[in-house]
């Protein structure tokens, strides 16, 4: 599904990524983990095509197209999506209107007619439900005034509304208490099934009690340095990541 | 001085006057013709009124546009001429509908109390309106008197005409009212149009204005406020832009604890120019104002806003913000804004801020992360931008109304 | 609790003695006559007399601007005198010790020792009294580094070539009614160049003193920073007390030329006038700069002193990547009025602009801000940010902000907000409850609202400002 081949990308002059490579099959979930600075955010921002994010070097491919040569709004409607760890708010978009022009757009990509604005009412009011958001919020501006987890659960509403085939989540557990966390976790499991995909990015373990990973990788200094199952996530949340500098000095 | 105005004085020079008209044309023979020097006008040159060349064949007779599930009793003046007879009409009780030019003694009455009274005398073209308006309206809403239905009072300019129109309305203690003011027009002509409001003790005025000339049509007008104690003015303005189009809006606080919102949204197509020109009078303490004015500008376009704040000494506690927020869509268009703010009493809140910006590179990649076309996203934020005014408006049918003309608007408006 | 604050701010101004030094004093009134006089006094070069003539002959032309929230009786131009010099200047002392002891007491009482020993090390200073400069200190070592720092006048005679390129280049000689007045009149100032590429290894000063009645000070600074260069300099100004208002009209211009940074600041302490409006300085100054690419002009003003102040330091953002500051700390009590702010003009792409004013108004003062944005067609992604604060002590002052805003290009942003606010009676009551003095408190509130611009000013300037201010404020308090 998607295949990311030695991938080496700077933001103001600045490499981030230095040659990140990772292979993706339908069905599976894959954590990527890894200390502050390490280019978490920045692979999900590569991938969705966010301006200033400029890859210099390597592959990428989703589901048998060069993603790379698409526009931001292209590789979305190809099945990307990313659940962003700070979303902007938009006030005087209504969430409603957003998410219908969203909507409409990937049916039209997938060839499917658009929803009715009663169809889709229909819809957003069972995704509203499903994250635990009231219906009120479909009214309001994207995102405005909500609190930080209203934040994560709208993207996770979305995820369910767009359905995806490639879900990129950046760090939808930071600033979570643990029920909002169960929210969360719940939504973004509802979605597993064997066509679709997903990068979890997180700092912490936690996250992983609730998404059981298939694989697990350490990202740092913008490369994969460790990849493992579930039980690699054990292993960091026990000895913390200062090891990864240790072993690169050591190897270096 | 321009020919235009020389003529209206020569002319007036030569009428029997009232005492109102009278001090109009003084004041007119003491004013200069604007330049770019005139600090009101600095940024909106009046040559379009020189160029104008009126008079000729009117070709069609315009028609008022009709607002879906908007429940209003209608008034409509075509080139400053009330186009029916109010001798007919039946008001709800308590409401004293009288057209300017057949006023009975209690309509005098009324407009002796208000002409020239409440808009302030330093208005240029409210002199002239003074001294030539002879059409209009005079309205009076009796103390404890609450007006359902919206009163619309509906404007149109045709081609080659001149008009001045003047409204006076008058709202007693505790009474409670709804004007809708709508003017339209694009083929040359001139028009200008001052409105002047008291509100008494207690008394509630929802007010809407829409300046909605385009092209070619000149309009230059005010709304004048006064409130007393414990009055409520809620007030929105909607202005598209034509060769010269102008408007002064003056809110005085004459009582304490009144209230004033007067939220502004202007939309500038190709070559458009608006100046909205406002000023907030706090004369006493404990009175608020919230002013929200926002625009977006287009090719070859240009907005003016110039919103002063005064805050008189003694007026203490008072709560007064004004925001102006601007986008400009081309680099052929142009952005003037100065919130003024003047303040004599040390114990209140005053704030005002401006912007000029662009559409923020975070929200616009959020949408395009969402499978939203970049022009389809462009048209969502930019018009975002003004939805909150929108949105804020108390009448529902004409904010549906307003909403799908300045949508239709602005799709037809060029994102860079 | 105000009126507490009221006796807080009863005024004292402590550089209001006047010296005893003879002087030769032009009579009163101008034409050009008296312009032929300056400049036969200074034995200037024919051009630039003839480019003082000029001035004046536009200067004549032109209306004494009306548009500032101020009000004055009308100044009567034939009733000053427009040049005055210790007569124990004109031989021109070759070193301080052939100074008049006199106008060196004075300095020292300004707490501005001429005596390079006894200075701040690190400052050079330029000592203009009246018309003249009596001395600038430290030039040996300025001049190793190749910093050029004189009057004014020596320039004209010593540099002509950069003092005729650059004299006017910013500062048309017309640009406004009382720039063309200094630019036909005026009699000294400083001049400064810093060659390509230095940095001056020290911070560079002028002290402004009107001493003489009658006469108006009109001085011209010029600097000039060469590519790649960097200079700070400071300006200070104090005056007499007298019952008669005394005009000011000064130029100042700065260049900086590619990569250079340019740092100016102020402290202007003019006579303000007494509590009833009596006397003070009027007090009527242009400034700008221009930056070419990558070029940074930072202004800095504390502005405490005047009966009329009327300043905007402005900058021209000519060059792509150029940065213009302004920070001013504006206060006016008693019967003082101050209209000042800055001008950005952004031409250049990502040209950037921070403004940062705060006005203080007590007593009957007037204090303004007026200042303008303007983003040209050209300023691709020019960013400007603009705060100004109010406060107001007392219920019988004013505050006024006039911020103007022209863009012209989509991608540029432009961001105002001001807000007002005054002394409280919690904070006060805090303070108090501390065990604080009305007085200190309010002078810690005050000091607290213009932090953001004193951290701007050089270290010795920064403790300068803050007595200042405290001397301002302080008072008898019952």
């Amino acid at each position: 599904m998607l295949k990311i081949q030695n991938l080496h990308a700077k933001v103001e002059d600045k490499t981030i990524l230095k040659g990140l490579s990772l292979d993706i099959k339908p069905g599976e979930v894959h954590a990527i983990m890894g200390p502050n600075g390490a280019g978490k955010s920045t692979l999900g921002y590569v991938l969705s095509g966010r301006d200033g994010y400029e890859v210099t070097d390597g592959q990428v491919e989703l589901n048998g197209q060069d993603l790379l040569e698409q526009e931001t709004e292209e590789r979305a409607r190809a099945g990307l999506f990313l659940a962003f760890q700070y979303p902007v708010e938009i006030p005087g978009v209504s969430n409603m209107e957003f998410m219908k022009e969203s909507v409409n757009a990937m049916r039209e990509a997938r060839g499917q007619e658009p929803l009715s604005a009663a169809e889709f009412l229909k819809k957003a009011k069972e995704a509203c439900k499903q994250v635990h958001l009231p219906l009120d919020f479909l009214k309001r501006g994207v995102n405005e005034g909500f609190s930080g987890g209203e934040k994560k659960r709208n993207e996770i509403m979305q995820m369910i509304l767009l359905e995806p085939t490639l879900c990129i989540l950046d760090e939808s557990d930071s600033g979570l208490d643990i029920d909002a966390l169960q929210v969360v976790a719940d939504g973004v499991n509802s979605q597993r099934s064997p066509e679709r995909s997903f990068i979890v990015v997180t700092h912490y373990q936690r996250l992983l009690d609730y998404i059981k990973p298939d694989f697990v990788h350490i990202l740092a200094d913008g490369k994969i340095v460790k990849s493992g199952d579930a039980s690699l996530a054990l292993e960091v949340e026990k000895e913390g990541y200062a090891w990864l500098g240790e072993a690169q000095e050591a190897g270096a | 001085m321009s020919q235009w105005l020389e003529q209206i004085v020569e002319r007036a020079s030569h009428s029997q006057l009232n005492a109102i008209k009278q001090q109009a044309l003084a004041a007119l023979k003491q004013q200069r013709w604007p330049n770019r020097k005139t600090e009101a006008w600095r940024y909106t040159s009046v040559s379009p009124i020189e160029q104008l060349e009126l008079g000729g064949q009117k070709d069609s007779q315009p028609q008022p546009s009709d607002i879906t599930g908007l429940d209003s009793l209608d008034l409509l003046f075509i080139d400053g001429v009330l186009q029916q007879s109010l001798n007919n009409l039946v008001l709800p009780e308590g409401l004293m509908l009288q057209s300017l030019s057949q006023l009975d003694a209690q309509g005098q009455a009324v407009a002796d109390d208000l002409f020239g009274k409440i808009k302030p005398a330093h208005h240029l073209f409210g002199l002239v309106n003074d001294l030539v308006a002879k059409q209009g309206l005079v309205v009076d809403v009796a103390p404890g008197v609450q007006i359902d239905k919206p009163l619309r009072i509906i404007n149109l300019s045709s081609q080659g005409q001149e008009s001045h129109l003047r409204l006076l309305v008058r709202l007693g203690d505790n009474a409670r009212l709804c004007v809708i003011e709508q003017g339209e027009g694009q083929d040359p002509s001139l028009n200008t149009a001052f409105a002047e409001y008291s509100l008494g003790v207690r008394a509630h005025l929802e007010h809407y204005r829409l300046a909605m000339h385009t092209h070619k049509a000149i309009q230059v007008g005010g709304n004048h406020f006064r409130l007393q104690e414990k009055a409520q003015l809620n007030s929105t303005l909607v202005a598209y832009g034509s060769d010269l189009s102008r408007l002064d809006v003056d809110i005085e606080h004459a009582g304490e604890h009144a209230h004033a919102k007067f939220n502004a949204i202007y939309l500038l197509g190709s070559g458009e120019t608006f100046d909205l020109h406002s000023c907030i009078e706090h004369a006493v303490p404990n009175g608020t104002t919230e002013e929200n004015a926002r625009g977006i500008v287009g090719d070859r376009a240009k907005a003016v806003f110039n919103g002063r704040i005064h805050i008189h000494r003694h007026a203490q506690k008072t709560l007064a913000e004004l925001n102006n927020r601007n986008l400009l869509l081309s680099r052929r268009g142009q952005i003037n804004t100065k919130p003024e703010l003047e303040i004599y009493a040390d114990d209140v809140k005053c704030a005002h801020g401006a912007t000029v910006a662009e559409i923020e590179e975070k929200a616009l990649y959020y949408l395009l992360s969402r499978g939203i076309s970049r022009s389809q996203a462009l048209i969502m934020l930019n018009f975002g931008f003004i939805q909150e005014l929108i949105n804020d408006m108390p009448n529902a049918a004409l904010a549906d109304w307003l909403q799908e003309q300045l949508k239709d608007k602005f799709s037809q408006m060029e994102v860079k | 609790m105000s009126e507490q604050i009221e006796q807080a701010l009863a005024r004292k101004y402590e550089a209001g003695f006047v010296s005893n030094v003879e002087s030769e004093t032009f009579a009163a009134g101008l034409d050009e006559e008296v312009i032929r006089k300056i400049s036969a006094m200074k034995n200037e070069p024919q051009w630039l007399l003839e480019w003082r003539l000029k001035a004046f002959e536009s200067w004549q032309k032109m209306e004494e601007p009306e548009w500032a929230h101020l009000h004055y009786a009308k100044i009567d131009y034939q009733a000053i005198s427009y040049y005055s010099a210790p007569k124990s200047m004109k031989d021109k002392p070759k070193s301080l010790d052939e100074v008049d002891p006199e106008l060196l007491r004075t300095y020292e009482k300004l707490g501005i020792p001429l005596y390079e020993q006894q200075m701040l090390a690190g400052v050079a200073v330029d000592a203009v009294f009246d018309s003249v400069s009596v001395v600038t200190t430290f030039r040996e070592k300025l001049e190793e580094a190749g910093v050029i720092f004189c009057s004014i006048s020596e320039a004209v005679h010593r540099f002509p070539d950069l003092v005729k390129k650059y004299l006017g280049s910013v500062v048309p000689r017309s640009d406004n009614y009382f720039a063309a007045l200094n630019s036909a009149v005026f009699t000294d100032g400083s001049f400064v160049y810093i060659p390509k590429g230095v940095r001056s290894p020290m911070e560079l000063s002028t002290y402004f003193r009107i001493n003489e009645q009658n006469t108006g000070q009109f001085e011209r600074t010029l600097i000039v920073a060469d590519e790649g260069s960097y200079v700070s300099y400071l300006e200070g100004c104090t005056a007499p007390q007298r019952d008669e208002n005394q005009l000011h009209a000064a130029v100042v211009e700065l260049v900086a030329l590619d990569n250079a940074k340019i740092k100016y600041s102020t402290v202007q302490n003019w006579y303000p006038g007494d509590e009833n409006g009596k006397g003070g300085i009027y007090n009527f100054v242009t400034k700008r700069g221009i930056c070419h690419t990558n070029a940074h002009i930072s202004w800095t003003q504390v502005e405490t002193g005047s009966a009329i102040t009327w300043k905007y330091p402005s900058c021209i953002l000519k060059g792509d990547n150029s940065v213009g500051e302004f920070y001013s700390v504006a206060l006016a009590r008693g019967k003082q009025q101050a209209d000042t702010g800055t001008k950005m003009i952004h031409l250049g792409k990502n040209t950037k602009s921070t403004i940062i004013s705060k006005g203080i108004s007590a007593g009957d003062a007037n204090n303004a801000y007026r200042g303008l944005v303007q983003m040209g067609p050209n300023a691709e992604g020019a960013r400007n940010f603009t705060q100004c604060d109010s406060l107001l002590i007392g219920d019988q002052c004013g505050a006024h902000t006039f911020p103007y805003i022209e863009s012209r290009n989509p991608s540029a942003i432009v961001e105002h907000e001001a807000t007002t606010s005054k002394v409280s009676d919690e904070q006060m009551f805090l303070c108090q409850q501390r065990g604080l003095d009305p007085e200190k408190a309010v002078s810690m509130i005050v000091n607290g609202f213009c932090k953001e611009v004193f951290k701007e000013l050089p270290m010795e300037f920064a403790v300068e400002a803050g007595k200042l201010l405290e001397i301002s404020l302080e008072g008898s308090v019952g």
